[in-house]
């Protein structure tokens, strides 16, 4: 049997590893809202055809390497494949409703999830698949008797990681990055400076979507299962992670995921797993009553 | 008793302080005005003075009463109605029934009587109708109140939202920058229509402006502001003629003004 | 501003033929005696249809009547309003979970279950909507449709709910001694409900209420300056909308005789959202339509290979292309 204490850090390690998932898809969220005030419904569809492209091309590069390196060409090949998707979607469907109201962009984005997750349920027959590798997903560290972190969670983990310090660098300190954040304060102001507005919300979109896919590309190793609705409620709480941290911030997103995660986590475990998703919508509803800003949102004055 | 008194009115936003100590009255009857070049803050004073900013000090009483926790739509049942700078028609919706929307505020149908369509409810509908269509007529574009009204000109589109206002049976006109893209015939037009507004309906007129030729004609007071802060009021001769004044007007180099210097009529 | 309009330029000049044609019927639909005449036409023909067709014809119009039924309640809230709502699924669920509690659980008479569906929806609409409201047109799309999923998989958790196999063997009810049994009585009730709800749709446009409605959806901000008290209004759509899905959702029951967690999920949401998109947000006529199209499409195409197991991808490109080309939806606009 458990112990407490190990029950503690069992969910305490399944939620950092949920709120990582959680934190890669909310980055993209909050870039995309930040940039274009768009809550961009198909990320979710992107998460998920970021694991089918992963699921896929390791088919193909496992003739090579069934191991770590083949999944790891797989994952670069989705990203490649999702930034493009990202792009196009950006291009084809969000661009010509730039000055339309708000209320048609946000239909719009349904009804790209819609074509998204269709198009990938019709070529799968809607039928979950199953991934294997010569990964071992229980090796790992034992803590206690009970529990071991797996090296699959930790080198999660450690990407993860590496993925935010990357991106809080290319935001805070390179030349797009500021772009990027000048847009989202004036995108007038930005034109008249000279910066190509539309190039650089492009960009945004596949630095998103290639998070994206690599939370997706993590997923089917770590579950080894992919299904062609896996990102519809892996996009609600991302988007409910981006808004606990302040939709629009970056270190927000990734705080918000985390800790959605652990919230998540302990939640489940003392209501059972029939109710984990409406404990985290709860959150959501709780989080926008009370503090619709986030933890690291600003306040702002709306000026007319 | 000033029919709208203003004291000490500051908004801040974060460090910026738009308005800053601003006093004035508005007398019953008259037409009051508030100029200022580009950037003085009337803007912000106005969006105070109709509950869309909350301002940071100061007092706003009307009547004797508080207006300061007040929203926007609480001040219009008090028969205060304002205009918008960029005109905010329902664009896709019916000039007549853009001008139905004044009657918001003197009519009171809910629910309930939009579902049983009762005697009063039908009666007060009728009265919401001919209203909006007096109004139109007072204007002068009856003959416009079925096209859509983001398919009118923009003359007619400003027109419009008279009319709208107007419907509301107001004491109180709260007319921000009428004059703004309007030419020299409609201008004129609009000078005569302010003043039937009180000659007839006997409604006090107040209005932010920019263009000088407008202001100077038909105001009878004028308060000055400039960087948020009153540097001058009186008459538009006193106002003219200070000093403080051209130098605001002048000396900031703000010669964006269609008419080159801003005392041409 | 000025882009809109220029566009709008260019469509009337397009429309030609197809413009004039439209103008014509609507210049002849001014004349009240041509106007009635129409309609009594069509009632007429919607009442001798099940005598000239098959159970399951009559069955397929049924569904999609329900569909105008809850197209017509959310029209309300996001037609008229324009407010963002992903979630009515859940509005429909708890009008019939009302009724398929009672009636299962309680034993009550159905009718009598229709005053506590109305009040269970007010309830839940004052819930949801009272805080929410207040808050940015897009975090309210995102509540409605956590509290979607909230609603369902509430009622698939709870024993009272019948879990996730729901609740069957719901009793039908009697009306004037007629126990309301086969397809064509469902027909004639649901028939019935759609007169009423375009009765309602349209007294509420035309009023002062429905007026206020659509200056909020127009521009908030003037809607305010005109002394409408933004809050209460959109409160109050959320009420009304809220309802008219709730009694929807309370025939649908009994008619059905069995409910279940499967019927309320977002796909639901989205489809009466598409219908009322598709038809032209706020044009009565164009959702009811939009409402047909989208229950009857899967019965045209059932068979059609590739086509029926993609008729999602197709809603999704239809949603994506109207909003980007007509955004005002397909049912054409008079020329004024």
């Amino acid at each position: 049997m458990f112990t407490t204490g190990e029950l503690i850090l069992q969910q305490l390690v399944n939620g950092l590893i949920m709120g990582s998932f959680y934190a890669l898809v909310a980055l993209g969220f909050t870039m995309v809202y930040g940039i274009i005030k768009l809550i961009n419904f198909a990320h979710g569809d992107i998460y998920m055809v970021g694991a089918f492209i992963s699921f896929v091309t390791f088919g193909v590069f496992s003739y090579f390497s069934d191991g770590v390196l083949g999944v790891i060409l797989a994952v670069i090949a989705s990203m490649i494949f999702c930034a493009a998707l990202g792009f196009a979607i950006q291009r084809v469907a969000y661009k010509p409703l730039f000055d339309a109201p708000r209320l048609s962009l946000l239909i719009t984005a349904v009804g790209v999830s819609l074509i998204v997750h269709n198009a990938v349920m019709v070529q799968t027959g809607g039928q979950f698949m199953f991934f294997q590798s010569s990964i071992d997903n229980t090796a790992g560290f034992p803590i206690t008797e009970n529990i071991t972190i797996t090296h699959v969670q930790i080198f999660m983990f450690i990407i993860t990681a590496a993925l935010m310090a990357g991106l809080t660098w290319f935001i805070g300190r390179t030349m797009w990055g500021k772009a990027m954040r000048a847009i989202s304060q004036d995108k007038d102001a930005c034109r008249l400076m000279g910066i190509n507005v539309n190039k650089v919300i492009g960009l945004t979109f596949m630095i998103g979507s290639a998070l994206a896919a690599i939370a997706g590309g993590m997923a089917v190793v770590y579950y080894g299962q992919v299904h062609f609705f896996m990102g519809y409620m892996i996009g609600m709480k991302a988007f409910t992670a981006a808004v606990i941290g302040g939709i629009g911030s970056i270190p927000g997103a990734m705080l918000g995921g985390l800790l959605l995660g652990v919230l998540e986590a302990a939640g489940t475990q003392i209501t059972g797993s029939a109710w984990s998703d409406v404990f985290a919508f709860g959150i959501l509803i709780i989080m926008l009553l009370f503090r619709p800003n986030g933890i690291m949102g600003k306040t702002t004055i709306e000026r007319m | 008793m000033a029919l709208m008194e203003v004291k000490g009115l500051t908004m801040r936003f974060g460090g910026i302080v738009a308005v800053d100590g601003l006093d004035f009255e508005v007398e019953e009857g008259t037409i009051t005005a508030l100029i200022g070049p580009n950037g003085a803050g009337k803007t912000s004073a106005f969006n105070c003075l109709t509950g869309f900013y909350k301002p940071t000090s100061g007092s706003i009483t009307y009547r004797g009463e508080s207006m300061i926790d007040l929203k926007p739509h609480q001040i219009t049942y008090k028969k205060i109605l304002r205009t918008f700078q960029n005109v905010r028609l329902f664009k896709e919706m019916s000039v007549l029934e853009n001008v139905m929307s004044g009657a918001h505020s003197i009519s009171n149908q809910f629910v309930y009587g939009a579902l049983t369509r009762s005697k009063s409810a039908r009666k007060e509908e009728r009265e919401i109708l001919e209203n909006a269509e007096r109004c139109l007529d007072f204007i002068g574009i009856l003959d416009k109140k079925d096209k859509v009204a983001k398919n009118l000109s923009y003359g007619d589109q400003r027109r419009t939202e008279w009319a709208r206002a107007l419907a509301a049976k107001p004491d109180l006109l709260l007319l921000d920058e009428p004059a703004a893209g309007l030419n020299a015939e409609e201008k004129g037009k609009l000078i005569e229509l302010i003043r039937r507004f009180r000659k007839e309906l006997g409604i006090t007129v107040f209005l932010i402006e920019h263009d000088m030729s407008l202001v100077m004609e038909i105001s009878e007071k004028i308060t000055v502001l400039n960087f948020g802060k009153k540097i001058a009021e009186g008459t538009p001769a006193e106002v003219q003629s200070n000093p403080l004044v051209i130098d605001a007007y002048l000396g900031t180099g703000d010669d964006d003004d269609e008419e080159g210097s801003p005392w041409v009529k | 501003m000025e882009k809109l309009n220029s566009a709008d330029a260019v469509d009337v000049k397009k429309l030609g033929f197809f413009g004039d044609l439209v103008e014509k019927c609507y210049t002849l639909m001014d004349n009240k005696k041509i106007k009635w005449t129409v309609l009594a036409v069509i009632l007429g023909l919607m009442i001798l249809f099940p005598f000239t067709t098959t159970n399951y014809w009559i069955s397929v119009v049924q569904n999609a009547m329900f569909f105008a039924l809850l197209a017509m309640g959310l029209n309300v809230i996001v037609g008229y309003t324009g407010l963002c709502h992903f979630g009515y699924a859940a509005k429909f669920a708890i009008g019939a979970y009302t009724t398929a509690v009672l009636v299962r659980q309680f034993g009550w008479d159905f009718w009598l279950t229709l005053p506590v569906a109305v009040v269970t929806s007010i309830l839940a609409a004052i819930i949801i909507g009272g805080p929410t409201l207040r808050l940015r047109s897009d975090y309210l799309a995102i509540v409605t449709l956590g509290f979607g999923e909230i609603v369902r998989i509430t009622a698939r958790n709870l024993q009272i709910t019948g879990a996730a196999s729901g609740l069957s063997g719901i009793r039908r009810p009697s009306f004037f001694g007629i126990h309301l049994t086969s397809v064509t009585h469902w027909y004639y009730v649901f028939l019935v409900l759609v007169v009423i709800y375009i009765i309602v749709s349209y007294r509420i446009k035309n009023s002062r209420f429905g007026r206020a409605l659509e200056y909020i959806r127009e521009d908030e901000d003037a809607a305010q300056a005109m002394g409408i008290n933004t809050t209460k209004f959109k409160l109050f759509a959320f009420i009304v909308g809220s309802v008219m899905g709730g009694i929807a959702g309370s025939f649908f029951t009994v008619r059905m005789g069995a409910i279940s967690p499967q019927s309320f999920q977002f796909l639901m949401s989205a489809n009466i959202l598409l219908a009322v998109v598709l038809g032209g947000m706020g044009k009565i006529p164009g959702v009811i339509l939009g409402a047909a199209f989208i229950s009857m499409f899967p019965e045209f195409f059932r068979n059609v290979p590739f086509v029926g197991d993609a008729r999602m991808l197709f809603f999704g490109l239809l949603l994506v292309i109207v909003m980007i080309r007509r955004p005002q939806g397909l049912w054409p606009d008079r020329r004024r």
